[in-house]
């Protein structure tokens, strides 16, 4: 009998949670076929793309969040970032080419990294106030929509802009160490990559800490779960909310500089990475910080999995097949969105 | 006293005339421009230019997508972005049973006038199928799911390179033989009279008053009788057909199909920005803003050439400002000046 | 301390409050009474700057605060428990209640405040851990109004704290309020509980229709006859 007891309240569980426990095992089978198939540089390769889009899906989920924003202008916070970064490194890295220094050589990428973060930053607040305060000001009528079409109005001038001031050509780097790759378990991974990964998961976490243990980051979270409330016990709305865009942004030109090396600046770079942070936050739940980190992973090994099985040219069909799956059984995300504005859209 | 008689019979017949084109969706001023632009590129020789006459189909052409793409966004009040991949699921659909056909494989394939229906079923088709898929979605979720279909539909045109050579691209046959524009230009004007016509009468009809209903609260909706599935989906279908219809005649008229030039997500940000600056919920505002649009945007792109993409800016720029601070669009102006004349 | 002069508000074309005037004094309890969707809820939003005056003046301390957004407001000193609560559900009750802090930058004052508040409500130092949207309805109530004081407020507004209670439950909110003013702070109640909350508060004003139609001392209105008829039922 207690046997018995302990028992339902299990199944009951799994059957609450069915997309989490379908997606849970789904992507335990496409861990292990990747390991096999592709073996330990495959599962690093998926690692660090994860990483990759947990930064960016972040940035979306943190968005849409605390202002309601489903930011479809987020790509070329990517865009402005891998520009930024490619202007100020290789001018450095011209110098260092006459002026051989190798302290300067190791820290001059991370220079150039910040740089993009804080020109991302400026641009989200520039944004911000010019675009968003305006129309929270004149009404919050269908805001969500509004919002929506207003970051696709802002991802075209952008996109665009970038076309017309630069042009059209692509510009990268090879490398941003010019090192050995290093060798973890079989696999050869080039420091570029473990880097790029390490700057997500720091920045990732220096966000986490931000929203849990400071004072401006828990007013984050307090508009986030009530804007009235929160303005109520004295927080400024229009700073947090400027702050927020701000911060996404600036995640999102910290990740298109620090992947320089692998996507190159150009005004359409923003189109990937854009529809993979979507795919993240779509299937882990609008607005989902948590969620978000989880599924820029799930949605790698998707990725991985059908670049190996299938083919590269088929990425974008294959996960989108599996996203309307997933959205069929669970409308709002595998993980929920409790964010307010979802439901009552 | 009989002269008052025959004014009092004219101005009889003109309420009637106007009573009649008014149930098309028309009114006379908006009929007059109509009609002026149909005669230009026959009586104006600036008009009878040949990149003239493109221009007046690249604005007919555009300004029919807006209306099929604002009967879905404009009244349902979703939007739809996959549509330029549903335009161009019509256009390759069309392409290939005009050229190959395939399953019964006869070379040359059937005359376009006939792919074109089959295209627009086909996308047709696809839309009922995102319209059931949308169904459980709301408003951004299922404006995304459209995107992600459209990025879906058109990695499948690339994919697909039996049917379509994929990124290659595939030639479609012509229409007509001709080299000349301007029967071109009366074949889409035509269809976009016919598109507007069709949907207007649909929207004044009672499934007008549903898609609003849905737009405004889907759950209001549904509270008070109206089932949501049968109205989307039809709606959604309807538009898609629409879109496919014009893929159509994209495919006979420019004969060269690629994947990324016709179903990019780009294409439906720009249907988008003019059904929306053109005004939402209208269907009118999109010929209204299409056709100088396309003059205005041609000319800055052949005055300022050493600036490419300077017209995608300011149009740009122009949505932005539209949408913060003018939401009504161009029709929302119109009906502000009617109210005040009429207040006159 | 606080002063209403000749205020017209609403929501976009309904006007709702037409030239509401009154004041309240340092230290007093005031009561707000009036039948449902008389204003009494608009009145208190308008004061804390969540709705935008058509015409008119508050002033509160001297200085026109009609103005000012809604955090400035309280950061000026006035704290405002809605009818909604509008609580931080995804949060614990400590971290609801740190948050009604957020003008203080002291922490040593805020963790002095922290534990007043739970000598005041043991309840809530009990649950301290839970998340708020998990609690009950009467511990909700109180989480609001604790949070309400957390911020070291002048002049609290109070919007049918005792709505879906229990009456013991009531009877604790109502000390609670009581024990509030003889801190030396001043409370705007609006409550539907007439009775009780005309015996205890010092004066009261009666709003109908987006009217105040009544003002005087607690016990005068409740002598009145209007009153008596039309709020206490006798
Ligand atoms: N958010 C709102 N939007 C529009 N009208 C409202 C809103 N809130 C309240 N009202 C209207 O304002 C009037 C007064 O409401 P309220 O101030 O809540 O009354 P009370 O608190 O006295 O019951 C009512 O007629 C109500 O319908
Ligand atoms: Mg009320």
């Amino acid at each position: 009998m207690a046997k018995n007891s302990s028992a339902r309240p299990l199944m009951s569980r799994i059957k609450d949670n069915l997309p989490i426990v379908v997606i849970s095992i789904f992507s335990l089978i496409l861990f292990v076929a990747i390991y096999i198939e592709g073996g330990n540089a495959q599962i690093f390769n998926t690692i660090i793309t994860g990483g990759m889009w947990a930064l960016l899906a972040v940035g979306l989920a943190l968005v849409f969040g605390v202002m309601n924003i489903p930011h479809f202008a987020h790509g070329e916070s990517f865009m402005i970032g891998a520009y930024v970064a490619y202007f100020t490194f290789t001018p450095m890295q011209e110098y260092l080419y006459t002026n051989p220094n190798k302290f300067l050589s190791a820290i001059a990428p991370l220079g150039a990294i910040l740089t993009a973060g804080v020109a991302g930053a400026i641009l989200g607040i520039i944004i911000e106030q010019l675009i968003f305060a305006p129309l929270r000001r004149r009404t919050k009528k269908d805001w969500i929509m509004n919002a929506f079409l207003l970051t696709v109005g802002i991802s075209f001038v952008l996109s665009n802009g970038a076309n017309l001031v630069l042009g059209p050509n692509f510009r990268g780097i090879s490398r941003y160490w010019d090192v050995k790759a290093v060798e973890i378990g079989g696999a050869y991974m080039s420091v570029d990559r473990l880097i790029a990964f390490a700057i997500s998961m720091v920045t990732i976490g220096a966000l986490w800490f931000f929203l849990r243990r400071t004072r401006v980051g828990r007013a984050i979270r307090a508009v986030s779960q009530d804007e009235t409330g929160a303005q109520l016990v004295g927080i400024n709305l229009n700073f947090i909310q400027t702050l927020t865009f701000s911060l996404a942004t600036a995640m999102a030109s910290i990740s298109g500089a620090s992947l320089l090396f692998l996507f190159q600046a150009y005004p359409t770079v923003g189109g990937t990475p854009l529809y993979y942070a979507w795919y993240v936050v779509m299937m882990a739940g609008l607005g989902n910080v948590v969620g978000a980190i989880i599924g820029g992973f799930i949605v790698a090994l998707l990725q991985t999995a059908t670049q190996l099985f299938v083919a590269v040219s088929w990425t974008t069909v294959l996960p989108t097949v599996v996203m309307i799956l997933v959205l069929l059984i669970a409308p709002s995300g595998i993980f929920g969105s409790e964010v307010k504005g979802v439901q009552e859209q | 006293m009989n002269s008052g008689k025959v004014a009092q019979e004219q101005s009889n017949s003109w309420n009637k005339f106007v009573e009649f084109i008014n149930k098309l969706g028309f009114n006379p001023l908006g009929l007059a421009l109509l009609i002026i632009i149909a005669v230009l590129p026959t009586t104006t020789p600036y008009f009878q230019q040949e990149y003239i006459v493109r221009w007046m189909i690249m604005g007919a052409f555009l300004a029919a997508q807006s209306i099929a793409f604002d009967f879905t966004s404009g009244y349902i009040n979703i939007v739809n972005f996959g549509f330029a991949a549903l335009l161009g699921v019509g256009a390759y659909a069309s392409g290939i049973f005009a050229n190959t056909t395939p399953f019964i494989a006869v070379a040359p394939g059937l005359n376009p006038w006939i792919t074109i229906w089959l295209g627009a079923i086909v996308a047709g088709l696809v839309g009922f199928a995102l319209g059931i898929l949308t169904l459980r979605l709301r408003g951004i979720f299922a404006a995304v799911m459209a995107w992600f279909l459209g990025i879906a539909l058109m990695g499948l045109v690339n994919n697909w390179t039996a049917l379509t050579r994929g990124p290659l691209g595939m030639n479609p046959r012509k229409f007509l033989e001709t080299t000349n524009n301007l029967p071109y230009f009366y074949i889409i004007f035509t269809m976009m009279i016919g598109i507007y016509i069709t949907l207007k009468l649909v929207t004044r009809s009672h499934y007008g008053l549903a898609f609003k209903a849905i737009g405004q609260n889907l759950d209001a909706a549904r509270a008070s009788g109206i089932n949501p599935i049968r109205y989307l989906v039809f709606n959604f279908t309807l538009s898609a057909f629409f879109a496919g219809f014009l893929g159509g005649f994209y495919a006979h008229y420019f004969g060269s199909l690629t994947p990324s030039t016709l179903m990019h997500t780009s294409k439906t940000v720009e249907i988008l920005a003019i059904a929306y600056i053109g005004g939402r919920g209208s269907l009118w505002g999109g010929i209204a803003v299409a056709f100088p649009f396309v003059f205005l945007i041609e000319l800055l792109r052949t005055n300022f050439s050493d600036l490419p993409g300077l017209h995608l800016v300011i149009y740009g720029v122009l949505m932005i400002v539209i949408m913060i601070y003018y939401p009504g669009g161009l029709a929302g102006f119109y009906d502000w000046i009617k109210s005040k004349v009429q207040r006159k | 301390m606080l002063e209403l002069k000749n205020i017209n508000a609403g929501y976009d074309f309904l006007q709702v409050l037409w030239d509401v005037s009154f004041r309240v004094d340092e230290g007093e309890l005031v009561a707000l009474i009036g039948p449902n969707g008389a204003g009494k809820s608009t009145t208190l939003r308008t004061i804390a700057g969540l709705i935008k005056l058509k015409s008119g003046e508050i002033l509160f301390n001297e200085k026109v605060i009609n103005d000012k957004p809604t955090h400035l407001i309280s950061q000026m000193g006035i704290s405002y428990v809605s009818e909604k609560l509008n609580l931080f559900t995804g949060m614990s009750v400590r971290e609801n209640l740190i948050l009604g802090a957020y003008a203080i930058r002291d922490k040593e004052v805020q963790l002095e405040t922290l534990a007043y508040i739970f000598e005041l409500f043991p309840r809530l130092e009990e649950r301290k851990d839970q998340l708020a949207g998990t609690m009950s309805g009467g511990e909700r109530k109180m989480l609001a109004i604790a949070r309400g004081m957390m911020s070291k407020p002048q002049l609290m507004l109070v919007d049918e704290p005792s709505l879906g209670l229990q009456p013991n439950l009531t009877q604790d909110v109502f000390s609670a309020l009581i024990q509030l003013r003889e801190r030396g702070v001043t409370v705007l109640l609006v409550e539907q509980n007439v009775n009780a909350t005309l015996s205890f508060s010092d004066r009261a004003y009666v709003l109908e229709q987006g009217k105040i139609v009544m003002e005087g001392p607690s016990k005068e209105i409740k002598a009145n006859k209007h009153v008596r008829n039309a709020y206490l039922g006798i």
